[in-house]
């Protein structure tokens, strides 16, 4: 371990301080600890990660707000209904069709979609639906892709290459196009118990999709690790293959998982958008924020408001995302010089 | 040319009725019966319009969609052909190509004509009899869309034909020195002078290819001829120089009609509103975010054109809820036609009847059922009421819907509304391409969704021979998608029924018959009715629309555009 002292130009010394190289640990740290040190120093990650975090709430707190706040449901229409707009009574839709702007009332906050939905309501409830879309499908795709990288690097041979083939042959179709064909065809059977309109299936579909970006650098990073001594000594010791995975090579796949989890909710994410705008992801009425831009395109230059709202609000939550993921990746990375304080 | 697209059906053996010309009047917001004052416009000129989709076909024998329909009008003329007048006036059948309207016999299945003398094609050759035997065959051959509908199962020997079990349409004769032509018919159809209206039916020279001649169509009788097409971006038309005048055929203004495609209807609107492009197709949706410009700028050459198109919601009487009488009726009182017109940007006007306002047979100024105001906003409370009654309440109910706007959006709102009134909807939204096929499979049974019919021609016979008689319901390809099959109906206008039977120049002697019949089915909430589409006729400041026609079929004359 190389340690450092210096001076801060005055004479004195200060000795308070460490700097070590990730790799060098001292005693009683382990590396998640001293990651977690890492990124609390990541002030913009955190920061972005709060953004994030404020933004889940927010969407978990829609029906608080739908029925305290704008007293209407996500999918009830008010076409016909009137309201006061700065005293005057205004059509919530008028009669060619354009709905009503941002009131910054309570009631239509952020105005209204052309069948007479309060967008603020919808985009709310469309967050939690795009964002329970993200997290599902990053679950499957995290899940799948990790046994199937750990069970092809460790295999290697007949199952290695029929996996890897299969993975590859998944990764061969353009993301979107896959997405569009499986999820067309699944909203409307449906898979299995699981009706077509269900949240389940833009999920599945997602996850699916995403598998090969995951599972082909874990079968990487496991075909290095499976050669390693303590490998080696596991497989002396008598333990089954199935137990080496679970206990000696899975661990050392943690940090490799960790860093993929907010990149693959964030494509989820995006992902999700782009299908449920192409008709293939959200089925209507229930709202996303895919949906809404979709919804609003046709009335960009006269009621911009329906897709610039659920639009920024998506490149916001990737964004964060983006930004907190990769000062997660920073914070991780063994090579990352730090400071400990002793 | 329709919307709703024909599929495949079981011999459908009409007797058609006959074209009213009941005064009809729909609103204000109807295109205006006008009659063509020539003395105003000016000839010569290139008029320019553009389309948002290009047509399916330029070949007569093989086309389907409006677009098609309405390049096709003026370059071949039928033997039978309608009115150049706009409104109801417009639905007026009138010789064409042939002298006059056909005679036919006692027992409703013999027509015959004569063609007029002296007519040519645009490239010269003159006309003879056995054309139209020639046009028929080949309409078969290619095949034409609609002829499983109005061609194959009407003329004797059609069907052998198709099959190639026969090299000629044995039901048609003709004369080509006499130019007569005489059509056996399998069944009485007194809608046959309809279809003999379409362009299918119109003479191509013998040794036309049998093929969709799409980029180089055959040769037409008509004021104007194809020249310069480039599939699936333009194509222009210029006057027939062998064209000789028929009367109630405009010989046509301009010189040149070019037609351009533009998917983006929001430039192809701009450019009409900055006049450097004349004439906005009236099947495209001017997107609502502009109307405010337009009616702003341009209100003196902007107008709704009322279209022959009921837009309503099925409700298939052969399955839970909408068995339930009760549970339709709550249906009709409960829905907010207003509110479906704005979300149709205004090109609507509410109503409660199945025939639209310019079909003979329409009530007009007839109250609707169980007291609707169709301008009102529905009484949800009542349609509350009535889903109790019906025992139907908290039914799970699947809502069918294509992707396209604004119907989906309406379904959206029919969606909700069902929830409203005490039913468990859900919705269940599909691709345009696949939506009437899937609705129209009865395996599916499909409770109630989004439906339209857009007329072939103007005889209601049309609507109710396919939508709401019981033998048109099919195991595929059904249009009557509430499964409507009522007695009382049936005896009308099923096969061989008193309204089917009637010929289409008697039409008027049961417009009365018709309307009692809409009354009935209003009555029985057979159907959830919410409106009749309309259409923008949107010009530049260059076109005169003193002279301009709008044909409901078709959509516009092109020999009636006109410079200023």
């Amino acid at each position: 371990m190389s340690v450092g002292t210096g001076t801060a130009g005055t004479g004195t010394e200060f000795s308070a301080e460490l700097f070590v190289q990730g790799a060098e640990l001292p005693p009683g740290i382990g590396p998640y600890r001293l990651a977690w040190r890492r990124l609390r120093r990541n002030k913009a990650a955190l920061a972005f990660g709060g953004v994030f975090l404020v933004i889940v709430v927010l969407c978990l707190l829609a029906p608080v707000y739908a029925s305290h706040i704008a007293h209407t449901g996500p999918n009830d229409n008010h076409i016909t209904e009137m309201i006061n707009v700065g005293g005057k009574p205004t059509s919530v839709v008028s009669l060619i069709g354009i709905p009503i702007g941002p009131t910054w009332h309570s009631k239509f906050f952020l105005g209204a979609d052309p069948n007479g939905r309060d967008i603020a309501v919808r985009l709310l409830y469309g967050g939690r639906n795009s964002l329970e879309v993200g997290f599902v499908a990053t679950l499957i795709t995290m899940v799948l892709a990790t046994i199937v990288g750990l069970v092809a690097g460790y295999s290697r041979g007949l199952i290695d290459g029929t996996l890897t083939r299969a993975l590859d042959v998944i990764w061969a179709y353009p993301v979107y196009i896959l997405g569009v064909a499986l999820g067309v065809s699944l909203a409307l059977g449906g898979i299995g118990p699981i009706h077509g309109n269900s949240l389940l299936v833009p999920a599945f579909v997602i996850g699916f999709v995403f598998i090969p970006y995951v599972a082909k650098p874990i079968r990487g990073q496991v075909l290095g690790l499976r050669e390693r001594e303590f490998v080696d000594a596991a497989r002396v010791q008598g333990l089954s293959h199935l137990r080496i995975m679970a206990t000696e090579i899975l661990p050392n796949l943690a940090s490799t998982i960790i860093v993929f989890i907010p990149l693959m909710l964030a494509n989820a994410i995006l992902l999700e958008a782009g299908l449920s705008y192409l008709g293939a992801g959200v089925q209507p009425p229930n709202p996303s924020w895919g949906t809404m831009i979709s919804d609003g395109v046709n009335n960009i230059p006269a009621a911009i408001h329906l897709v610039l709202v659920p639009g920024i609000m998506l490149v916001v939550a990737v964004l964060s995302i983006n930004v907190f993921g990769a000062g997660v990746r920073d914070a991780l990375d063994p090579r990352a010089r730090v400071r400990i304080g002793r | 040319m329709r919307r709703h697209v024909h599929t495949a059906l079981i011999a459908v053996v009409a007797l058609g009725g006959t074209l009213a010309l009941a005064a009809c009047g729909s609103s204000s917001k109807s295109s205006s019966s006008s009659s063509s004052s020539s003395a105003s416009a000016k000839t010569g000129g290139t008029v320019t319009i553009t389309f948002g989709t290009y047509p399916d076909s330029l070949d007569p024998g093989a086309f389907e969609t409006t677009q098609a329909g309405e390049a096709d009008q003026p370059v071949y003329i039928p033997p039978y052909t309608y009115a150049e007048a706009n409104g109801i006036a417009g639905t007026k059948i009138i010789p064409g190509l042939a002298t006059s309207l056909p005679t036919i016999s006692a027992d409703g299945k013999t027509y015959s004509f004569f063609f007029r003398k002296g007519l040519k094609y645009s490239n010269g050759q003159p006309l003879q009899a056995s054309d139209f035997l020639t046009a028929v065959e080949r309409s078969i051959k290619i095949p034409w869309p609609l002829g499983s509908a109005f061609l194959v199962p009407l003329i004797q020997g059609a069907e052998a034909y198709s099959k190639g079990k026969s090299n000629t349409v044995s039901g048609i004769t003709t004369n080509d020195s006499t130019g007569e032509v005489t059509i056996h018919l399998v069944a009485p159809y007194g809608a046959f002078e309809n279809a003999l209206a379409f362009q299918a039916y119109s003479p191509v020279p013998k040794g036309t290819p049998m093929k969709n001649e799409s980029a180089n169509p055959p040769p037409g009788i008509g004021p104007y001829k194809f020249e310069n097409i480039v599939p699936n971006v333009s194509y222009t038309e210029v006057k027939n120089p062998y064209w000789t005048p028929i009367p109630g055929i405009q010989s046509g203004y301009a010189s040149k009609i070019e037609a351009k495609i533009s998917s983006n209807t929001t430039a192809s609107a701009l450019s009409v509103l900055n006049n450097t492009n004349d004439v906005f197709d009236w099947a495209d949706t001017i997107p609502p975010s502009l109307l405010p410009q337009i009616l702003a700028k341009a209100s003196d050459r902007y107008k709704k054109l009322q279209l022959n198109s009921t837009y309503y919601f099925f409700m298939n009487q052969k399955a839970k809820p909408f068995s339930s009488m009760l549970a339709r009726e709550a249906v009709i009182v409960g829905l907010n036609r207003p509110a479906l017109a704005r979300l149709g940007s205004g090109f609507f006007v509410p109503g409660c009847f199945f025939l639209p306002p310019l079909m003979a047979g329409h009530p007009t100024g007839a109250p609707c059922p169980f007291g609707v105001n169709p301008n009102a906003t529905g009484n949800i409370t009542e349609a509350k009421k009535l889903v109790q009654q019906s025992g139907m309440a908290g039914q799970p109910v699947t809502v069918w819907g294509q992707e396209r706007s604004p119907r989906r959006q309406f379904v959206d709102y029919y969606t909700q509304f069902l929830n409203q009134i005490g039913f468990k909807a859900t919705e269940k939204i599909i691709a345009d391409a696949t939506y009437f096929p899937t609705t129209g499979n009865l395996k599916l049974n499909p409770q109630t969704g989004f439906d339209d019919y857009n007329q072939d021609f103007p005889n209601p016979i049309d609507f109710y021979g396919l939508l709401l008689a019981g033998d048109a319901i099919t195991p595929v390809g059904n249009l009557n998608t509430s499964q409507v099959n009522d007695p009382t109906i049936n005896s009308k206008v099923n096969m061989l029924g008193s309204l089917y039977k009637v010929p289409t120049s008697q039409l008027s002697g049961i417009t009365a018959e018709y309307e009692t019949l809409e009354k009935y089915v209003a009555d029985k909430a057979y159907e959830g009715v919410f409106g009749y589409l309309e259409a923008p006729e949107f010009v530049s400041d260059r076109i005169n629309q003193s002279v301009l026609v709008f044909q409901p079929i078709n959509g516009y004359w092109y020999n009636t555009f006109a410079l200023k």
